[in-house]
């Protein structure tokens, strides 16, 4: 076992140094190819800022949106089901609107594609990190809260030493996953077409996609090689130690359950505690301003609980006016709708239906494909501490290369592999889904089997419980819940994937599988057509939320109550 | 003045709705707390003991009756009224002295004062040294004790303890009792009242001055006693037992 942990272990990472090392290779060896690539530490330089830029927003957008929901009753009843939507839906269908749109805004300038970008990666952070705030704000314990409460701590109080605190562990958690989200986006995004128009801005996305149009496969090495040095550079000197140091916000867990901690070898990169003494220094300078503004409010409460009629008025407005923009937002949407399928359709619309179901079933292989995998994997990085800390990184690492970016390397090793144009580019979509669901799957999977109480698995093994009869009674029922968490993003990941992989352009010629991608594609360019534009969304939508409400919520909800390990 | 009680408990009862299905929890409890007084509320599990205190510290709002402070309808964030509790609710993040302060932040204490006040009360609890620990640092009855400095670091009138001693192994427990009465014969010292809450009906007996009995479900009052034994009191001492018999015999 060990020595297949430490194979498996040195394979993993020789893959992230056989990625540079090839790059490196390909340089050398094509020098027309690294003149091209002269300025690819530039374009890191852009592709990394604009996911700085999204993140910041998403972080921002993340604490407010999950801090109202979680405490603000009325909010909470609207904003809740809004993030399910947002969460669900396909966010790269929407992408060539909102280019449009940011285009328009700007007259035309390339600012207008920048903002557009930095949008979309928005969106691809967002929602996980907002649901991640408002849970960890309504799973506080309530002791801690009524200390919070009987000590007075309100307002700033409340949320400085109360609940941006106890949100820091999934924040940061769900930001290291949200960070890899983006890159999908980001290289996605780069390079675009909307409304009859490609759209292109400078970074290492649209470097790669360039590079695979014209089937330039030393500048594709090249370029996969910068963007993965980017990722493990990041990883393990941001990502690594923020985890680490997010730890000290966990809420202790009852005596006897504590899950020792995987020390990782990230660790050594220990300047981040260091920060604590510049946040000191500028919180010591800004002190003395909340100080004197928390006194004053404290004189503004004392005011305002003398006038409760004026604080029910204000209160009312404020709703009358949530009201309205509600109303209004509403209303416009269901109008457009309306408009819309009182004209009749068009001619491509009937080819829906079929799209929809072959888009699926492509989706569907891939997920087959990554449950067959996934499962025995998890099983056994999970069980094993020693796997799981070798292991783990090298796998995160890998899986932080955005599919979107190995988009060429795959149809060049689907051309390879499949006997006719056709059949390459059906293994190419189903392996870019593949590549975008996978991960997914396995984290949750690992973390669903790390979460079986020891007690439980040595009451198994002592009763004797081996093989299949482990795996029956033990391990499947007790990953259940992880295993459905991992299958919805999955499918979110998948329905994404859809829109770049059933229409490709590589070395010069196009590869087209029909389905609800590829007419989203043809919609968009060379010829706009909006209504097919907005059709197309709609039916990915539909499908969507109906998989969700019908399918996933309900196994989610049975499993949890039957399958859920008791703390 | 003196005639006017610190804490008054008037009537109050508490129910649970479930599916349209009442479940009563209290039902009218009602007493009086004056100064130097300290009460321990006992009862079987069930008997809404905590309900009880998070309705007299103004957590929860009471289903009918009143609870009056100083006269006035309580308010949770009242800072004459401070909590110690069952799982010591600090904060994970804050270091001791911080997690003494958080009170007097609250209340608008400037800085210097503040500190001042925390290291007061965490040399009064006998946690000189550890300011800077962090709670996950420290052991079940050390954690406790920065509960109780923080609970007295806001000087206040009346001190609610919800269980303060039963996630503490036996002989912590008992070390952490003499200490608490210690501090407690300490007339400059906060609070001027103790309302402890508990279903050890020994601790109870070892501690009070007057016991509340409660039944369970509903709880409700079914007596009222005034433990008239000198302190400090002895656990071998028949009257002792006397008293801690007759509290069995109420419950069951």
């Amino acid at each position: 076992m060990r020595t297949i942990v430490r194979g498996l272990r040195r394979w993993l990472r020789l893959v992230a140094v056989v990625l540079i090392l090839a790059g490196i290779v390909a340089a050398v060896a094509f020098p027309e190819a690294a003149w091209n690539a002269i300025q690819l530490p530039l374009f890191a330089f852009f592709s990394t800022t604009r996911m700085v830029v999204a993140y910041l927003f998403a972080l921002v957008f993340a604490i407010a949106y999950g801090h109202t929901a979680a405490t603000n009753k009325r909010a909470s009843a609207a904003l809740l089901p809004l993030l399910d939507v947002l969460q669900s839906i396909p966010i790269l269908g929407f992408f060539p609107a909102a280019l449009i749109f940011f285009v328009a805004t700007f007259r035309g300038h390339p600012i207008g594609i920048e903002f557009a970008v930095v949008f979309l990666i928005f969106t691809s952070m967002a929602w996980n990190m907002a649901f991640g705030v408002y849970e960890s704000l309504t799973t506080i314990p309530a002791d801690l809260e009524a200390a919070a409460a009987s000590f007075g701590l309100r307002g700033w109080l409340r949320f400085r030493y109360l609940a941006f605190p106890a949100a820091i562990p999934k924040l940061v958690y769900n930001s290291i996953l949200s960070w890899t989200n983006g890159w999908f986006f980001l290289v996605a995004s780069e390079i675009f077409s909307a409304g009859g128009t490609e759209f292109q801005r400078p970074g290492l996305g649209a470097f790669i996609a360039v590079a695979g149009r014209n089937g330039d496969i030393p500048s594709i090495a090249i370029g996969i090689a910068v963007l993965a040095a980017v990722v493990l550079t990041l990883d393990i000197f941001v990502w690594r130690p923020l985890g680490a140091w997010s730890e000290r916000f966990r809420m202790e867990t009852a005596p006897g359950r504590e899950i020792p901690r995987v020390p990782s070898p990230y660790e050594r990169f220990r300047w981040l505690p260091r920060l604590p003494k510049v946040r000191k220094r500028i919180i010591a300078s800004v002190q003395p301003a909340l100080e004197r503004y928390h006194r004053l409010s404290l004189r503004f409460e004392r005011a305002y609980t003398q006038h409760p009629k004026a604080v029910r008025e204000i209160r009312r407005v404020d709703l009358a006016l949530f009201v309205v923009v509600f109303v209004v937002v509403v209303a416009t949407g269901l109008v457009g709708l309306v408009q819309m399928f009182l004209r009749p359709l068009p001619p491509n619309a009937s080819l829906l239906p079929s799209a929809a179901v072959l888009s699926f079933s492509r989706l569907l292989v891939a997920y087959a494909i990554a449950l067959v995998w996934t499962i025995p994997v998890a099983a056994m990085l999970g069980e094993s501490q020693r796997a799981a800390r070798y292991l783990t990184p090298a796998l995160e690492l890998f899986a932080s290369l955005p599919a979107t970016a190995l988009l060429p390397v795959i149809v060049g090793f689907a051309l390879l592999l499949a006997p006719s144009v056709g059949a390459a580019a059906q293994l190419a979509a189903i392996l870019i889904a593949l590549f975008s669901m996978q991960w997914y799957l396995l984290f949750n999977l690992i973390a669903g089997v790390r979460s079986i109480p020891d007690d439980l698995k040595e009451a198994a093994r002592s009763f004797g419980l081996r093989g299949r009869a482990y795996w029956k009674r033990l391990l499947l029922p007790a990953i259940a819940p992880s295993l459905l968490t991992g299958s919805i993003t999955a499918w979110g990941a998948g329905w994404n994937a859809l829109i770049v992989s059933e229409y490709i352009q590589y070395a010069h010629q196009f590869y087209e599988v029909p389905g609800l991608g590829s007419l989203l594609n043809h919609a968009v360019y060379p010829t706009p057509d909006n209504e097919m534009l907005l059709l197309t969304i709609l039916t990915m939508i539909v499908v969507v939320l109906a998989m969700n409400k019908l399918l996933w919520r309900p196994l989610f909800r049975r499993a949890s109550s039957r399958f859920r390990l008791e703390v | 003045m003196v005639d006017r009680p610190l804490l008054q408990v008037k009537d109050v009862a508490k129910s649970f709705f479930e599916n349209a299905k009442e479940f009563k929890v209290l039902d009218l409890v009602r007493f009086d707390l004056t100064e130097r007084d300290f009460v321990c509320v006992v009862g079987p599990s069930g008997s809404g003991k905590s309900t009880l205190l998070r309705i007299i510290v103004g957590l929860e709002k009471p289903t009918s009756g009143e609870v009056f402070f100083e006269g006035e309808p309580i308010r949770a964030d009242n800072p004459q009224v401070a909590m110690v509790f069952q799982s010591f609710a600090l904060f994970p993040w804050l270091t001791v002295e911080k997690n003494v302060e958080l009170g007097l932040e609250a209340k608008g204490t400037l800085p210097e004062e503040r500190r001042k006040i925390a290291r007061k009360f965490i040399d009064a609890v006998g946690l000189t040294g550890f300011e800077d620990a962090f709670p996950r640092e420290l052991s079940g009855g050390m954690k406790q004790r920065v509960g109780i400095a923080r609970a007295l670091a806001i000087e206040p009138l009346l001190l609610c303890m919800d269980e303060p001693f039963s996630s503490l192994d036996p002989l912590t427990a008992q070390n952490l009792r003499d200490e608490i009465l210690q501090l407690w014969t300490n007339p400059d010292l906060p609070p001027k009242a103790v309302l402890m809450v508990t279903h050890a009906i020994e601790e109870a007996v070892y501690m009070a001055d007057r016991v509340i009995v409660l039944s369970s479900r509903p709880g409700r009052m079914i007596a009222e006693l005034e433990i008239d034994l000198p302190r400090p009191r002895n656990r071998k001492e028949p009257e002792f037992y006397g008293w801690v018999d007759e509290i069995y015999s109420l419950i069951v």
